[in-house]
């Protein structure tokens, strides 16, 4: 996925002289081709997150299309007011990546881990927040926040879980639920962003049932959740994020005004990580793993 | 927002950006919506003067023209000025002024970039800088001649963001953009001493490689004459402009006494305020 991200940036830069990459020091070898084959596009503006963010505001103000690059612990969490004050407050069109978001820097504790991301993001007023599962949705992510034209934040999740499509998506259309599979229509369906598609898609075809991936999260089509909602009996979220104000949160909203129904939110609970080790380990410490979530499905479907 | 910018026929009487006036206009604002921060508008009434009247350039006198400079008001709470200076060139009418804070308005309590005039949405200290760094990095980038100014306060300089910009500033020879830090000594709480002191501000900004000078913030002649030299030397390099002012300065009794920047006026002081004004003619 990384690899789709680095290919889709070098391309709209290529094509787009205006398109400028800011990073806060991070990205090492990611940046390699865009350094060489855009150098004058590329500016490393340093360990200071906060003002890397109102200078990208200023940048857009005179006409640049900046993309603006962080760990999702930073960008956006360590600048939301700037996010929401410099860029969203005037529709500027801001492309903010935020990497690793999730457990994905599982070794290195709380400072760069990022569960709330979404949250934050999801409730700043005109801000879109993309969530892709794999490389194709990844490339149709960044055409799509490139030809919004408006401020996007782009959640990068787990990179290496494989592709849950079989190939390109033509276009991204917003707010738009990706059908995965079909199932059952007397099971839920399962509603899931980022990497956790990848698991709901891996339970789902054991036990036969539908998977759409939400790789945009804010907008968030009603008319699709409320379609997923009718297909199956129940709903179940799935994201590697908080319980709290995510995908989750999203789809609760919009069933509980449109279409209720019972829906089971897998994600994190609302907590700090307590131990460090592999991304598969910190999944399993929050009860994200396949084991987990195939345990609460079927406790879920037992109850309905 | 289209009501603004039209405003009142714009004779030329009020172009002269005359401070006693443009003070005035900020009183007769603070009085309307019952608002605050005067003190913080009054301390850099004279540096907005000559910004406006000798260097901004605004093609059409239009505040959205493309090929403008920018002034960046990284201070909101010092917006009443700013307000006052776009009344005098005709963006903003009698009404505008009268209505302030009142249900409806357009002109909020802090810069609102949606304000044709503002660039930058601030009061939440430490913002404005940094999208002005961008805004150079942009200009510098496109190769314009437009120049970017950013009006900090001392006590803005409390905000991390600012030191990180300065050091992009110096790094990227950003010599299009000029920091101008309002030294009046006064943040909400106290002095700027007591707070948290600031020390060499001058030294400073030289040390992370600005073009710096200092002067008194209040003398017309010598801040016009700053900008001039800061603008013609320093090859290469932001500036920094440190300019000494007086909190509440145009009204003996609001002068360095900090409750100006939350204390309303009523009836009593709002006359009294006008009165030290001096002003023959409005």
């Amino acid at each position: 996925m990384r690899e789709a991200f680095s290919n889709a940036l070098v391309r709209l830069a290529l094509a787009d002289p205006k398109v400028l990459l800011l990073t806060g020091d991070h990205g090492y070898s990611l940046f390699d081709e865009f350094r060489r084959r855009c150098p004058d596009q590329y500016i490393n503006a340093g360990i200071a997150e906060q003002n890397m963010v109102g200078m990208a505001a200023g940048l857009a103000r005179v006409g640049f299309r900046p993309f603006v690059y962080g760990l999702a612990a930073f960008v956006p969490i360590r600048t939301v007011e700037q996010i929401k004050l410099d860029i969203a407050h005037d529709g500027l069109p801001v492309v903010l990546l935020g990497d690793g978001a999730g457990f994905v820097y599982s070794h290195l504790g709380t400072s760069h881990q990022s569960t709330e991301d979404i949250a934050c993001t999801r409730a700043i007023p005109g801000l879109e927040v993309l969530s892709p599962a794999d490389r194709f949705e990844m490339t149709a992510s960044m055409d799509y926040a490139y030809a919004t034209n408006g401020p996007v934040y782009l959640r990068m999740g787990k990179s290496d879980r494989g592709d849950v499509h079989a190939g390109p998506i033509d276009t991204l259309t917003s707010g738009r639920l990706l059908k995965v599979r079909a199932g059952r229509a007397d099971r839920p369906g399962l509603i899931a962003t980022g990497s956790m598609v990848r698991t709901a898609a891996d339970v789902a075809a054991a036990h036969d049932l539908s998977v759409w991936s939400a790789p945009s999260l804010k907008p968030l089509s009603a008319d699709d959740v409320v379609a997923a909602a009718l297909a199956g009996s129940g709903l179940v979220t799935l994201e590697e994020h908080s319980v709290l104000g995510g995908l989750g949160a999203a789809v609760t909203e919009i069933t509980s005004e449109r279409q209720p129904v019972r829906v089971l939110r897998i994600g994190v609970p609302d907590r700090f990580s307590e131990h460090c080790g592999t991304h598969a380990y910190l999944l399993q410490e929050h009860g994200l793993d396949r084991i987990a979530v195939e345990r609460r499905i079927d406790e879920f479907v037992t109850s309905l | 927002m289209t009501t603004l910018a039209t405003g009142r026929a714009n004779t030329g009487a009020h172009q002269r950006f005359a401070p006693a006036r443009m003070r005035r206009t900020v009183l007769e604002m603070a009085y309307a919506g019952s608002t605050v921060h005067i003190g913080c508008a009054f301390s850099i009434i004279e540096l907005m003067t000559v910004l406006y009247r000798g260097h901004l350039r605004y093609p059409g006198n239009n505040p959205r023209a493309d090929g403008r400079d920018f002034l960046v008001l990284s201070k909101g709470h010092g917006v009443m000025a700013q307000y006052a200076c776009m009344r005098e060139l005709g963006w903003l009418n009698d009404s505008h002024v009268q209505g302030y804070f009142k249900d409806g308005s357009d002109l909020k309590g802090l810069s609102d970039s949606r304000v044709p005039g503002l660039e930058v949405t601030s009061g939440s200290l430490g913002h404005g800088f940094s999208v002005g760094v961008g805004i150079a990095m942009g200009l510098q980038l496109k190769g314009t001649d437009q120049k970017v100014y950013a009006i900090v306060g001392d006590g803005e300089l409390n905000e991390g963001p600012i030191w990180e910009g300065a050091l992009v500033a110096a790094h990227h020879r950003m010599d299009n953009l000029m920091l101008i830090v309002d030294k009046n000594g006064f943040q909400a709480m106290g002095t700027t001493d007591d707070v948290l002191a600031l020390g060499d501000l001058s030294a400073k900004f030289a040390s992370f490689g600005f073009e710096t000078l200092e002067v008194d913030g209040h003398d017309e002649a010598s801040v016009d004459a700053a900008i001039r030299q800061l603008w013609a030397t320093g090859a290469g390099k932001p500036k920094a402009l440190v300019a000494r002012t007086v909190k509440g300065k145009g009204v003996p009794f609001m002068e360095s006494d900090n409750r100006w920047h939350y204390t309303r006026l009523n009836a009593q002081t709002f006359a009294k305020a006008v009165e030290a004004l001096g002003l023959e003619e409005y």
